[in-house]
């Protein structure tokens, strides 16, 4: 027990000063069709282009989009996120994309969660996990990364220390005599004999066991009346509030919610669509109620891999485009407006009909991002090739 | 329940609660039993300081050695071994059929696998390849079945997949594993399951902009991940013109009334070719022209061109080098298979023979990490477990994160070793969970395995040194080093040792 007490003891103090602020990023995955969440009803090419699927535009009932602006509106799931916008803490960001027109989402997702470019060599790991390791000090825990999941997102790769959990309650060790130290002791021995990349995830998992225990004792009630959904997202959103809340030093929070893939039948106000919407919306509503309190150290990212086509397709769905829209909950940045071009301007050139244009390259996005809510002074560290250019964030 | 008392079935009998089920499953495990599916007498451990040659070509071509199949490929010699499990038929597969032989559903037409609730499709297809990988002698063929799995990903979890998944996991993956790979796409193509999954079953020419037109998906994965690989070589053009070759290919998933009654209309689950769906005109593919008016031959002649295609080759050649030697495989080695490839038209038999009986293969002893399925499935092969995996035992697999047939997207389950590395935690729970006889349904003889690798010892005392190493060697295939070995002595109870060495780092890799 003595080597685990020592790491636990020894890495404790500058535990609070290393998770000042947490990031929490979102990735849609599958490709969201945002044209349809931040929905430009301002435009008839939007209307004819979406006959059977587009959101009728605000004022015509439950089914309509709730309205932004004179020009945009949100999916009417997304109504919880009015009042962000409205509070000035939620920006937008349209037509935001990478330069790859592969439209595979494995190539498309790997290429954002690296942070690299289509064109330009590889940075190696992810561009969370470079930032990471750019601002790594002795002091960080082994809660400063965590990934809500079973599988370690590409984007936290090359982190110093990721865990990946669905709960917390889950982070023990159980052993058939019910005598874990023993079992610990052993494991701490074997693995801190491996000198690969195996034994220091080991090392980091029996470290986790240490750091989690107080947090352990109590059941969680959520603050200011937030009400959690029971589904994947929204316990994963949870257990990152308890995180944040616990002060372990918890600087990068992954989530994925899956599903928006929607070539079939992607439905409008109701339907596959706003299922997720919902679960979004409703995820996003809760853990910004629950964190009333803390809003302050909590930037929230919501991100998707590409947008999808302005036109419905035969199975009234949408099949892949390239720029889509970006959202930023953050007390830290500038909200309460929507950023970027215009969006129904079709892309002819690139990806063939349908696109929608990008006006950021992603990686300025990103980029602003972690100037703003996470302080990160040398952008170059985590986009090593590429030069930003303004979006509009920073305060 | 006379029976029971044997520790070997006490948790077995426990599997299916009570009643005929369950009786069945005690019958299977104790004729199992009976028919030497159980630990051996003696064992003869890997001592030397490197991973044994032979234990090595186990822990690859096989989901890991079962208890004595170490002495039999030394008996055999390497080359008869591989010779042998290249022709499953010529293996005895008599037990491990009588443990999946209750999953009708299987079995069923496509059609009809409709008449079965969900959660019973999921439970035995799942099971199923579960117990296949665990107690198959046709090992080769079913880690064959795993990686088509992977490569022919379709996610049960979306839309009707799960009433397709168990006829494409026999007449596809099953029927062609170890056969032509032409063969394998071919029937991918026509598979009413893929046709679904990548929504190939709505792809049609472009009539009424923009109500009909083509759908992409099925066409892109196909040359991505199925054949040339990302970096193949093809184009976006490329891309179209091959969703247009297969327009018309469909399936239909809802049942009417009115086709009940009409005798000539399609069955329901099953593909065929509706032609005012195709796009007839001329297409040309990877610089390849196909004529107009083919017909449903387009389909065909797509998959042949792409078949063909040098970077197929390639790519397959690197894929299987990646999952059978090495995450950076030497480029000599995938040179030779890609010729072997081309040689052969994609004979899949041909691709093993060269990788398994190659240097490069011998020198790459414990390169790979296990993932979740095989740690599992090697885990319970190690100390010849009794099971008919139940849902505990499943369960594990989720939290892994590794659950069968659930891998949402096309590109089936990750190689490498980064994105199972967050889950360790649950590998140590199962691994102490199994070796204390605490996974629910899943029945381990401890004091069998104590007595074999420990001669002549009293079960009521403590555990000698001999017997952790010997434990080691077993599960890993090599001595422990030195550090290894002082780690363990610091447990003392038997369960426990077994428990930290399939926890260890090397029982992670092969």
């Amino acid at each position: 027990m003595r080597l685990l007490t020592n790491l636990a003891v020894s890495s404790s103090p500058a535990v609070d000063e290393a998770g000042k602020h947490t990031l929490v990023c979102i990735f849609l995955r599958g490709g969201a069709d945002t044209m349809n969440l931040v929905v430009p009803y301002a435009d008839d090419v939007y209307y004819r282009a979406r006959p059977s699927i587009g959101i009728k535009r605000p004022g015509g009932g439950s089914a309509s989009a709730v309205r932004l602006d004179d020009r945009y509106g949100l999916h009417p799931m997304l109504q919880p996120l009015q009042e962000k916008f409205a509070e000035g803490r939620l920006a937008i960001i349209q037509g935001v994309g990478t330069d790859n027109t592969s439209g595979s989402h494995f190539e498309c997702q790997d290429q954002m969660e690296h942070g690299d470019s289509m064109s330009g060599t590889p940075a190696g790991g992810g561009w969370l996990g470079r930032f990471l390791r750019a601002r790594a000090n002795p002091a960080t825990g082994p809660l400063s990364a965590v990934a809500i999941g079973t599988t370690l997102p590409e984007s936290l790769r090359g982190a110093p220390v990721v865990s990946v959990i669905q709960s917390l309650q889950e982070i023990a060790l159980k052993t058939p005599s019910g005598k874990t130290e023993a079992a610990a002791q052993v494991l701490a021995r074997l693995y801190g004999a491996d000198v690969t990349l195996l034994g220091q995830q080991g090392r980091e998992t029996l470290d986790l066991f240490e750091r989690v225990r107080q947090l352990q004792t109590n059941d969680y009630a959520p603050a200011h009346g937030a009400q959690y959904s029971k589904d994947g997202f929204g316990n994963g959103l949870r257990e990152v509030a308890r995180l944040i809340k616990a002060r372990v030093g918890l600087e990068v929070a992954c989530l994925d919610l899956g599903g928006w893939d929607t070539h079939f039948i992607q439905g409008a106000a109701e339907g596959l669509q706003a299922q997720r919407a919902k679960v979004l919306g409703d995820g996003l509503a809760a853990f910004d109620a629950d964190l009333k309190d803390h809003r302050q150290n909590v930037t929230v990212m919501v991100m998707t891999e590409f947008g999808r086509r302005i036109y419905e397709n035969s199975s009234l769905g949408t099949d892949h485009g390239r720029g889509f829209a970006t959202l930023v909950l953050s007390d830290r940045l500038r909200g309460g407006q929507i950023l970027g071009g215009w969006p129904c301007v079709v892309e002819e050139t690139l990806t063939g009909p349908g696109g929608m244009r990008i006006s950021h390259d992603y990686r300025s996005v990103f980029g602003e991002v972690l100037k703003g809510a996470m302080g990160l002074e040398r952008p170059r560290e985590v986009f090593p090739e590429f030069t930003p250019q303004p979006v509009g964030l920073l305060a | 329940m006379k029976t029971s008392r044997r520790d070997f079935l006490v948790s077995s009998a426990l599997a299916g609660g009570v009643g005929m089920l369950a009786s069945c499953e005690r019958a299977t495990s104790l004729l199992s039993q009976e028919a030497g599916q159980r630990l051996p007498d003696s064992l003869a451990v890997c001592d030397a300081v490197e991973v044994d040659p032979g234990f090595h070509l186990l822990s690859r071509a096989t989901f890991g050695p079962w208890p004595g199949e170490v002495e039999r490929l030394r008996a055999l010699g390497r080359e008869a071994w591989i010779e042998e499990q290249l022709q499953p038929e010529s293996l005895d597969d008599t037990l491990c059929d009588l443990r999946v032989g209750a999953f009708e559903s299987l079995h069923f037409e496509p059609g009809n696998a409709w008449e079965f609730r969900k959660e019973v499709l999921r439970d035995e297809i799942t099971r199923h390849a579960f117990l296949r990988a665990v107690y198959s002698r046709r090992q080769l063929f079913e880690v064959m079945v795993e990686f088509w799995t992977d490569h022919l990903n379709i996610d049960i979890e979306k839309g009707d997949c799960i009433y397709l998944k168990p006829s494409d996991d026999l007449r596809v993956v099953r029927r062609h594993a170890l056969g032509s790979f032409r063969e394998l796409v071919l029937a991918s193509a026509k598979s009413p399951a893929m046709l679904t999954y990548l929504d190939g079953r709505d792809n049609k020419v472009r009539k009424h902009f923009p109500k009909d037109a083509p759908n992409e998906n099925y066409a892109r994965e196909l040359m991505e991940l199925h054949t040339l690989g990302v970096a193949g070589g093809y184009s976006q053009e490329d891309v179209r013109e091959a969703a247009r070759c297969l327009t018309g290919w469909t399936v239909d998933l809802k049942r009417g009334m009115l086709k009940d009654l009409n005798l000539f209309a399609p069955a329901r689950g099953v593909t065929y070719f509706k032609p005012d769906w195709h796009d007839d005109g001329a297409k040309t593919v990877l610089g390849q022209r196909i004529p107009a008016v083919g017909g449903e031959a387009d389909l065909e002649r797509l998959v042949d061109i792409v078949c063909n295609h040098p970077a197929t080759a390639r790519y397959l050649a690197g894929k299987l080098c990646h999952r059978f030697v090495s995450h950076t495989p030497a480029p000599a080695l995938v040179e030779r298979v890609a010729a072997e490839f081309t040689r052969t038209s994609g004979d899949i038999k041909s691709l093993l023979r060269v990788i398994l009986n190659s240097g490069e293969f011998a020198e790459s002893r414990g390169a790979l990490f296990k993932r979740p399925f095989r740690f599992v499935v090697s885990a319970l092969r190690a100390v010849a477990a009794d099971t008919h995996a139940h849902k505990p035992l499943l369960d594990y697999l989720h939290r892994m994160g590794q659950g069968l047939f659930q891998h949402p997207t096309p590109d089936g389950y990750p190689d490498e070793e980064a994105p199972w590395l967050g889950t360790l935690l649950w590998r140590w729970n199962f691994a102490f969970a199994l070796a204390g006889g605490k996974v629910p349904t899943v029945g381990i003889d401890a004091r069998a395995l104590r007595r074999v690798l420990e001669p002549g010892a009293k079960l009521k005392n403590p555990p000698s040194a001999k017997f952790a190493d010997n434990l080691f060697a077993h599960a890993c295939g090599r001595r422990p080093v030195e550090a290894e070995q002082e780690a363990l002595t610091h447990l003392t109870d038997p369960g426990e040792l077994l428990g930290a060495v399939l926890a260890s780092p090397a029982f992670q890799r092969c």
